[in-house]
């Protein structure tokens, strides 16, 4: 069986996306069982998450695989093992997959040289967060009706892009799906070459509205960063790159990876129901890694799925 | 020094391409080294000793004013002894030792058990540079006049650089009455909070990068304060466009020079995607703009020479994500060669120009070596121009193996060493067994 890491998005091309994609319908619609009995998934966390690891847990467990956890508490990561000697043990226990979040950007790719054990990477640094953009993208297009509706919608990735790995792993997966984005930003919270991408700039959701957004994905403003040297203050930044209701008036939608704070990157008084993709992607998450881990150990390959 | 290999009394080097831009030496001819000197250059010269350098080229020895031996503290990741046969297997003669080891070279009895070591350790002439202040933290000035007294040949603030400039003006004004030169670096720690340079390649990999400003700022306050105080100063690493431009502007108008490495010649930050800690170095790779405008103000003499800053780090210091790996290269081993493949061969920069800048030019700020002209110390460096190899882990002779061009084909490799006549490297033994 041919195994494969997801470490990034940036080359992963759209009939990639779709495969993946018809995966994880396929997982939603409770068509494939237990595709990872008698495979044994480890999850390493060197960085502190409730979501994601949950998130990947249950994508384990529902697929049958027995599932270990290390996370900070109590474990070698505490103690300070590192990265490599962490990953090289649970390879020599017989991992059929290690999913790692870890504080450093291309933790998963060093980690990935060191084990033949497939790596998923769920979140490393500023760097990527596939799994993150891929049920995001899986829960767009069951909102719009298809993996070939995402063509040329218009999406507006707004607020901390610099320090963002899932904008990271969004740009390059949205792109390769066909959306149109744009970057909506203070400088302060930008990359320098933000360019790089081919993407505009734009200054306000206001702007991205008049620009024709019909989604507005909102990133999350870490606590750390609301006050002082980046943006001046929560006020001014909610005016400029936060949701108001005036914004939802014809019909966009929002996202945002989680959790989201309230009065920051979406107003207080903005009523999210109808408007919001929010729960879809925290629902689409276990099914999105349940295809990704069900590809990564190649327990089902690509032409059966 | 280390007298392992033969020590000939009188020797004859036949038939090497004599080049030495600093006594216009070009074209094959005889040397003759006699007493640790050199006694004579002409032709059909003979002696009890001769070696035949048919097809080979010799330079004046390099001078490397900026390595780290790592000594004392991190003998496990290089010491005097494998620092300086590193150096010696690039070409170099000379290096100057920086301060920021643990402890720090900030106390005379700490240079003067360096210099003991280095008269019984090194292969090269090995000079001691101490701390600019104490512990390098930008607090206290150290005893410069005793530092001097006890064998230091200068003082630098290399590896953190100065933080408070006033601090930074007083030990130039101090360095100054003790007569002694102070290799800066130059970084602004307000700006420098990311780990690679902060462009295209930082921004896509979701690298915390610093900014091209952290080195301008403080190589343009060091200038100033350079200017101001009349001290000796040299600027070290140099690896923007617009800090080349700035030592440009101050070359009238301060008592000051500058070097920039060969990985700021060879190498950009487009390297930092693959985010392997082996390429984090300080300062860090830059666009290609920056490496062009460094090589254009090398070629011009607007930067005097080139220094390795060969910073040798061990494997678990380096096989880590690269925002957690320790930042520095090699550079002994591979700096003529990178730079005489990508820059002389690339038709950028004359082989001349190159020589003059590992050799001529840092020898001449050092005050030893770097000229072939009669009753030099006989420090030479011979190389084949045509040998082409691949830098390999297991064949370097430094004792770690952090080198950016690890895997990479090089053209020109250094095939002898010669220390005041004393052959300290001898890559091919049985070819340049000393006949008589």
């Amino acid at each position: 069986m041919e195994t494969r890491s997801f470490l990034t998005l940036e080359d992963t091309s759209r009939e990639e996306l779709r495969e993946i994609l018809d995966l994880a319908g396929a997982f939603a619609n409770g068509r494939v069982s237990d595709p990872l009995a008698d495979k044994t998934v480890c999850l390493a966390f060197f960085e502190a998450s409730t979501r994601t690891a949950v998130s990947f847990e249950l994508a384990a467990r529902r697929s049958g695989a027995h599932v270990i956890s290390l996370s900070e508490k109590g474990s070698a990561i505490a103690k300070g093992e590192s990265l490599i000697d962490t990953v090289v043990t649970l390879d020599r226990l017989g991992a059929d997959a290690i999913v790692l979040r870890h504080p450093a950007a291309g933790a998963a790719a060093l980690a990935s040289r060191h084990t033949s054990a497939p790596i998923i990477n769920a979140g490393d640094g500023r760097g990527q967060h596939p799994t993150q953009a891929l049920l995001d993208l899986c829960a767009l297009q069951r909102s719009l009706g298809g993996f070939d509706e995402l063509s040329r919608r218009r999406v507006a990735i707004i607020g901390d892009i610099l320090h963002s790995r899932v904008a990271r792993s969004v740009i390059p997966g949205f792109v390769q799906a066909g959306i149109d984005l744009a970057l909506v930003a203070p400088g302060t919270l930008l990359p320098p070459d933000a360019g790089a991408w081919g993407l505009p700039v734009l200054s306000s959701v206001d702007e991205a509205v008049g620009w024709g957004a019909e989604v507005l994905y909102m990133l999350r403003l870490q606590r750390e960063r609301m006050a002082g040297a980046l943006i001046p203050s929560v006020a001014e930044y909610s005016r400029f790159y936060g949701v108001a209701r005036r914004h939802l008036q014809n019909g966009a939608l929002v996202m945002h990876p989680g959790p989201v704070n309230r009065g920051v990157e979406i107003s207080g008084d903005v009523v999210l129901d109808s408007s919001s993709l929010i729960p879809d992607q925290v629902a689409a998450g276990v099914c999105v890694r349940s295809a990704v881990l069900t590809l990564s150990t190649g327990a089902i390959s690509k032409a059966a799925a | 020094m280390i007298q392992a290999l033969d020590t000939p009394a009188d020797l004859v080097i036949r038939q090497a391409h004599v080049l030495d831009p600093a006594s216009d030496l070009d074209g094959v001819a005889d040397v003759r080294v006699s007493s640790g000197r050199i006694s004579e250059v002409g032709q059909n010269l003979r002696g009890l000793r001769e070696l035949d350098a048919d097809g080979l080229h010799l330079f004046p020895g390099f001078v490397d004013v900026h390595a780290h031996w790592r000594t004392p503290g991190r003998e496990d990741e290089e010491d005097i002894e494998s620092g300086s046969a590193a150096a010696a297997a690039g070409g170099f003669t000379g290096a100057v030792m920086m301060p920021n080891t643990d402890p720090v070279v900030d106390r005379p009895v700490v240079v003067s058990g360096l210099v003991r070591r280095v008269e019984r350790e090194s292969r090269v002439r090995a000079r001691v540079s101490a701390a600019l202040h104490m512990g390098l933290a930008g607090e206290r000035l150290t005893e410069m006049r005793l530092l001097k007294e006890a064998g230091a040949f200068c003082v630098s603030d290399d590896g953190p650089g100065t933080r408070p400039a006033g601090l930074l003006r007083n030990a130039l004004l101090y360095a100054r009455s003790a007569n002694l030169p102070v290799i800066l670096h130059c970084e602004d720690h307000a700006l420098s909070t990311g780990v690679v340079h902060d462009g295209v390649a930082a921004s896509l990999a979701g690298l915390p990068g610093s900014p091209a400003s952290a080195e301008d700022t403080a190589t343009a306050t060091a200038l100033i304060l350079a200017a101001e105080t009349g001290a000796k100063v040299h600027i070290t690493h140099v690896s923007t466009a617009l800090s080349a431009a700035l030592v440009g502007f101050f070359g009238e108008r301060a008592y000051v020079t500058a070097d920039t490495t060969p990985h700021h010649l060879t190498l950009t930050d487009d390297l930092v995607s693959t985010l392997d800690g082996l390429y984090r170095v300080n300062p860090p790779l830059r666009p290609d703009h920056d490496r062009a405008g460094v090589e254009m103000a090398l070629r011009d003499g607007v930067l005097d020479f080139v220094a390795t800053d060969h910073a040798p780090h061990a494997s678990e210091e380096k096989e880590l994500p690269l925002e957690e790996a320790a930042p520095g290269f090699l550079g002994h081993e591979t700096a003529f060669a990178a730079l005489y493949t990508d820059l002389v061969l690339g038709g950028r920069l004359p082989l001349a120009r190159l020589v003059e800048a590992m050799g001529c030019a840092p020898g001449r700020w050092a005050g030893e070596g770097g000229s072939l002209q009669v009753g030099a110390v006989a420090d030479l460096t011979l190389v084949d121009l045509s040998e082409s190899w691949t830098v390999q882990r297991d064949t370097l002779i430094s004792r770690s193996s952090n080198s950016p061009y690890l895997g990479r084909m090089l053209t020109g490799r250094v095939v002898a060493t010669m220390v005041g006549g004393n052959l300290v490297h001898d890559r091919t033994g049985a070819k340049f067994g000393l006949r008589t």
